[in-house]
């Protein structure tokens, strides 16, 4: 079979590139969704530990988020994926929701890490003052800080949603028709691994420069001022 | 000398009494008592380490004290149940290191607090940070990021931005330390002006040009208490404390 055949095989026959298709999709949706909860969930407990270090308040939430942090990074991902799919969902069959969930809530915590060192990398004098002139803590937080802090780590961050993107092709575990599994799903129809494989491979590197460029561009626009 | 100094001076604004403040087994304020009255520039100096921004950094509690009182306009700051961001909309601050906000504009700068704290709309906040800016001399900064400007600049507009809450008392934490010597006037032609203007001050300094001329009294703090305080004139000519002695004959 030479090139040709052999890509009409894998790809173009009984539109077998809509597995890709359809990989990608759910790919990209379970990153999306995930980097949301991700972000939204990691900045809370970001700012919950700051503020305890800082300050010494919210002990008690620190602890909680503390715990969180230290048995999420602390288990593998793959396991994390499959307690929810089996074990939090065993009645109903839900993979997507399952990986939104479990990636959502590992991604969380390193994010939290992430912005964290942001904040504490911002000068106390900033915090100082933005209270002196009136604003409360979290005003100030939200006014002043959060948004040096995450120009700071933003290049952290886009590192965090690659390695996101990438892991989310452990889906396979649970049956989740992510693109790592529809190249499987081609192969085996077709016999044949590496046209699928390096389709795949090649798909999620140009996702991956994608999100570098956007979030590069981000970062160029947001540091404009620092000249 | 200045008519300011010839002027009535008005009622009591702060009332500092016996104020204490502890590190640890560090002891930086020994009971500090003192009035700060409506109208008067209070220039504060004395040895590094003496507890001199301590002190000015207790008056809007950037610095908790750790015993005594102080009375702003009356109210008891020192008590827990008082609403501390109230009362810091009243009293400005200027930072010996300006901390602009390095992400927003001079102006943005200079509008955030009014206008997140409902103090004024966005239209009146910038009609008073134009004002403000022309009145620091830096119109033409409006819209440039802090990055971009000299530290006397920053300082101009750092002084601009705690003058745009409209504060009864401004406080400076050596506001000319941190600048290079060329721009040191600047910043004093601008707190010149504001004292003027019949604004209450309290600063930090190690300017005995400023404080001679500018200041109503000045204050000498060594040793966490306060060894002597005075009109500028008799202050400068004739002192009592040996340390104050010793401290003025280093720096003039």
């Amino acid at each position: 079979m030479n090139f040709s055949e052999r890509f009409s095989l894998n790809f173009i026959e009984k539109s077998r590139y809509k597995y890709l298709l359809d990989g990608i999709t759910n790919t990209l949706l379970i990153t999306i969704v995930a980097a949301a909860i991700g972000i939204l969930l990691g900045f809370i407990i970001a700012v919950i530990r700051a503020t305890h270090d800082r300050t010494g308040k919210l002990k008690l939430l620190d602890l909680i988020c503390r715990l969180y942090l230290t048995v999420i990074r602390g288990t593998p991902t793959t396991v994390q994926l499959l307690i929810v799919y089996f074990v939090i969902f065993s009645s109903v069959s839900r993979p997507m929701l399952s990986a939104f969930i479990a990636f959502g809530l590992n991604s969380a915590a390193y994010v939290a890490e992430i912005v964290r060192s942001g904040i504490m990398s911002i000068d106390t004098g900033q915090m100082e003052a933005g209270r002196s002139l009136g604003l409360g803590y979290w005003q100030t937080m939200g006014y002043v800080i959060i948004p040096q802090a995450f120009k700071n780590v933003l290049p952290a961050l886009t590192n965090e949603f690659i390695v996101l993107l990438k892991e989310t092709s452990i889906c396979i575990a649970i049956s989740l028709r992510d693109l790592t599994y529809g190249t499987q799903l081609i192969s085996s129809q077709t016999y044949d691994y590496m046209f699928p494989l390096l389709a795949g491979a090649a798909i999620y590197l140009v996702i991956v420069i994608l999100l570098t460029f956007l979030f590069g561009k981000l970062e160029r626009r947001l540091r404009q001022n620092e000249r | 000398m200045s008519g300011k100094k010839e002027k009535q001076l008005g009622e009591v604004l702060i009332d500092v009494k016996g104020l204490c403040k502890d590190f640890g087994d560090n002891q930086v304020l020994r009971g500090i008592t003192t009035q700060i009255r409506k109208g008067e520039v209070v220039a504060i100096i004395g040895p590094s380490g003496c507890g001199k921004s301590t002190f000015l950094r207790s008056l809007n509690l950037l610095e908790v004290p750790t015993g005594g009182q102080i009375f702003f306009e009356g109210v008891d700051i020192t008590n827990k149940t008082v609403d501390v961001d109230k009362m810091r909309q009243k009293i400005g601050m200027v930072f010996q290191q300006f901390n602009l906000f390095p992400h927003l504009t001079v102006k943005k700068n200079i509008m955030l607090a009014p206008v997140k704290l409902k103090l004024m709309t966005k239209e009146q906040a910038s009609r008073r940070a134009d004002e403000l800016l022309e009145r620091v001399g830096l119109p033409d900064k409006a819209h440039a990021y802090p990055a971009m400007l000299s530290g006397g600049q920053k300082q101009r507009i750092a002084i601009a931005r705690a003058m745009a809450m409209n504060p009864d008392v401004m406080l400076f934490d050596e506001p000319t330390s941190a600048l290079d010597p060329e721009m040191v006037g600047e910043v004093l032609e601008i707190m010149k002006e504001l004292a003027e203007t019949g604004m209450t001050m309290v600063v930090v300094t190690h300017e005995m040009g400023f404080a001679r001329e500018v200041a109503t009294r000045a204050i000498f703090i060594d040793e966490g208490v306060i060894k002597e305080e005075n009109a500028p004139e008799i202050f400068f000519s004739e002192q009592k404390d040996q340390r104050l002695k010793d401290f003025l004959s280093k720096v003039l």
